[in-house]
């Protein structure tokens, strides 16, 4: 109930932040999914390459 | 929430793809890969150490031999299933997230996505993250003489980001402006990829050079049908996943409008 009121009593700040809350939240997926990839291709400790060795080699990461 | 829903079909479009992937690599790729390692010398253990300082599989010493490494068999297919499933996973959430960005930027201004914007965002993402930079460094096997792994890295990068921003000028972007952007792509193959001097596998005896020429070229033709499967599954379920997201935010945007009117 006081969740409702208050979004009653401030709707142009609500309208606002869920659109700026939905870049943050695209920018937010796609650095995860940036950070995911370079984690899975690149990172270059060696158990990292070693359990991700032919995934890389077949992606066309470099390797080695 | 958006994020949320992003991250929750990117686990399932990498999942999916992750295991069609598996499949087909199994079946040519995988092959090729153990066929090169029986280059390798005797004294190597099967999966070639990894070697910080250098980028050589066969060069001789391998201080790194106890590094940890998937036994052959069942134990290394499960890792290269979940190393293929976290990659695609990364892949579908960057996907997702253009989609999502650029759904209401076509020049049609059609919003109804169906399977053949599956089939195009699939063939981006397969000439970004592995055409461009294939064509600069082709897909390699184990023992190949290469230049050094970091430039490779970022020359694999920057060719990666180059096309993108290149594709999505030729997609979105108003002439002229879309023909100059769509150069982009063209940049990295200009500055070119770094290059061993000499023979691929000068480091291997002559008929064992000659073997794995083979195999490398059999390789770039396995690599790029496994990574074709790859996008084929990404965008086609991406566009699925797309549409529920697109559904259920436009729903949430209207609740809230809805309540904030009440």
């Amino acid at each position: 109930m006081q969740n409702i009121n208050n979004q009653a009593a401030t709707p142009h700040i609500s309208t606002q932040s869920t659109t700026i809350s939905k870049t943050l939240q695209l920018a937010a997926a796609f650095v995860l999914g940036g950070v995911i990839v370079y984690a899975a291709g690149f990172v270059n400790t060696a158990a990292v390459h070693n359990a991700a060795h032919d995934t890389r080699h077949s992606q066309g990461f470099p390797c080695h | 929430m958006l994020f949320r829903q992003i991250v929750f079909y990117a686990l399932l479009m990498g999942l999916l793809a992750g295991a069609v992937v598996t499949i087909v690599q199994t079946v040519q790729v995988v092959p090729i890969i153990l066929s090169a390692e029986t280059y390798e010398g005797a004294e190597e253990p099967a999966l070639a150490p990894f070697k910080a300082e250098g980028h050589t599989h066969g060069g001789g010493e391998s201080e790194d031999a106890d590094a940890w490494a998937p036994a052959d068999g069942m134990e290394r297919t499960l890792f290269t299933f979940i190393s293929n499933t976290i990659t695609a996973m990364g892949f579908a959430l960057l996907v997702l997230v253009a989609m999502f960005a650029t759904r209401n930027l076509t020049n049609s201004g059609n919003n109804d996505f169906n399977w053949r914007h599956g089939l195009i965002w699939g063939a981006a993402g397969y000439a970004v993250f592995w055409l461009a930079p294939a064509i600069g460094m082709p897909p390699e096997i184990p023992l190949a003489t290469t230049a050094p792994l970091e430039d490779r890295q970022l020359w694999w990068g920057f060719a990666a980001i180059c096309t993108a921003a290149g594709l999505a000028g030729l997609a979105f972007a108003k002439s002229p402006w879309r023909w100059v952007l769509a150069l982009l792509v063209l940049v990295p193959h200009i500055v070119g990829a770094p290059h061993h001097e000499g023979a691929l596998f000068a480091e291997q005896p002559p008929e064992a050079a000659a073997a794995l020429e083979a195999l490398a070229q059999q390789f770039v033709g396995a690599s790029a049908i496994a990574n074709a499967s790859l996008w084929i599954v990404l965008g086609l379920v991406g566009v699925w996943a797309l549409r529920r997201i697109v559904v259920s935010t436009d729903r949430s945007t209207d609740d809230e409008a809805f309540s904030s009117r009440v």
